[in-house]
């Protein structure tokens, strides 16, 4: 899993590769995004098994529509469009993911010695999985692919192929649902 | 706070309302200068919506330290790559 984004323009090559045939470079692609891609998926769906069936069909149908990827955008914004398309098309009709996320989600570098203040901070991560997984889909979504994915608001946006200004009025709910849920775990704020 | 409700009850409670509206837009810097400037001026006269803003601002930064990833996702980079290679070559693969 990278834990940057690869430039477009490292992946602009192997896009060119991949859309005259070059199934290597698609693969190459895939290394590339896959992790983030399942990532994005598994908090959208909250199903392990689910989120690795539309990880894979994204990839199967960005591979197959490689042809029809302009380049106006990243390509793993277009990657992205397709598979949270696939994970809404999935979970129509459902209230919010079925299984925790809670064990899934582990931060490897956080070694910090301070036992007080790593259980604070796995409580905190807690309540956030937890209001992150109750919020409804259409408040899920941009909230997850701007504040976690940290992706641009016009790009989120586009992805979710919403308008700019219904986009940003379900992100501030969905931020104002999960602060109520973690108020009590938020760390003091120094400036304040 | 108080002066400032007082003297002009009608501008605070405009500037309270956009603060409480517009808080997520302001923390990403998407508000245009004067709302920003009003949201800002806000937040020093009202202790409501300066720990109002002050929690959002936490729960945002809180919320990008989930994008931890996680190990169980190893793997699934390959296993994409195989169900791929079953997949019928392209027109023009190579």
């Amino acid at each position: 899993m990278s834990e940057q984004q690869p430039s477009s323009a490292d992946d602009g090559a192997l896009v060119a590769r991949a859309a005259a045939g070059d199934r290597l470079a698609f693969e190459a692609l895939v290394r590339r995004h896959a992790d983030r891609l399942y990532g994005v998926v598994l908090r959208l769906v909250g199903d392990r098994h689910e989120a690795e069936e539309v990880t894979q069909e994204a990839f199967l149908r960005a591979w197959r529509g490689i042809d029809s990827f302009k380049g106006d955008s990243r390509f793993f914004a277009w990657l992205y469009r397709i598979g949270v398309n696939e994970a809404n098309r999935r979970t129509a009709g459902r209230r919010a993911p079925v299984a925790s996320l809670d064990e899934q989600f582990v931060d490897p570098a956080d070694t910090r010695p301070q036992p007080d203040l790593r259980l604070e901070q796995d409580d905190l991560r807690r309540a956030l999985e937890h209001a992150v997984k109750g919020l409804r889909p259409e408040q899920r979504a941009p909230l997850v692919l701007r504040d976690i994915e940290g992706l641009s608001t016009a790009e989120a946006a586009a992805i979710l192929e919403l308008g700019e200004a219904v986009f940003k009025s379900r992100l501030h709910r969905a931020r104002l649902r999960v602060r109520d849920a973690v108020r009590d775990y938020l760390p003091e704020d120094p400036g304040r | 706070m108080m002066m400032g409700a007082l003297r002009h009850p009608a501008r605070f409670l405009r500037d309270h309302r956009l603060t409480r509206t517009r808080a997520s837009a302001y923390l990403d810097g998407e508000l245009g200068p004067e709302e920003q400037a009003r949201v800002e001026a806000h937040t020093h006269v009202c202790p409501p919506c300066a720990r109002f803003v002050a929690e959002v601002r936490r729960t945002v930064a809180a919320l990008g330290a989930l994008r931890v990833p996680a190990r169980p996702l190893a793997g699934v980079g390959d296993r994409v790559i195989d169900r791929l290679r079953e997949e019928p070559g392209r027109r023009r693969d190579r």
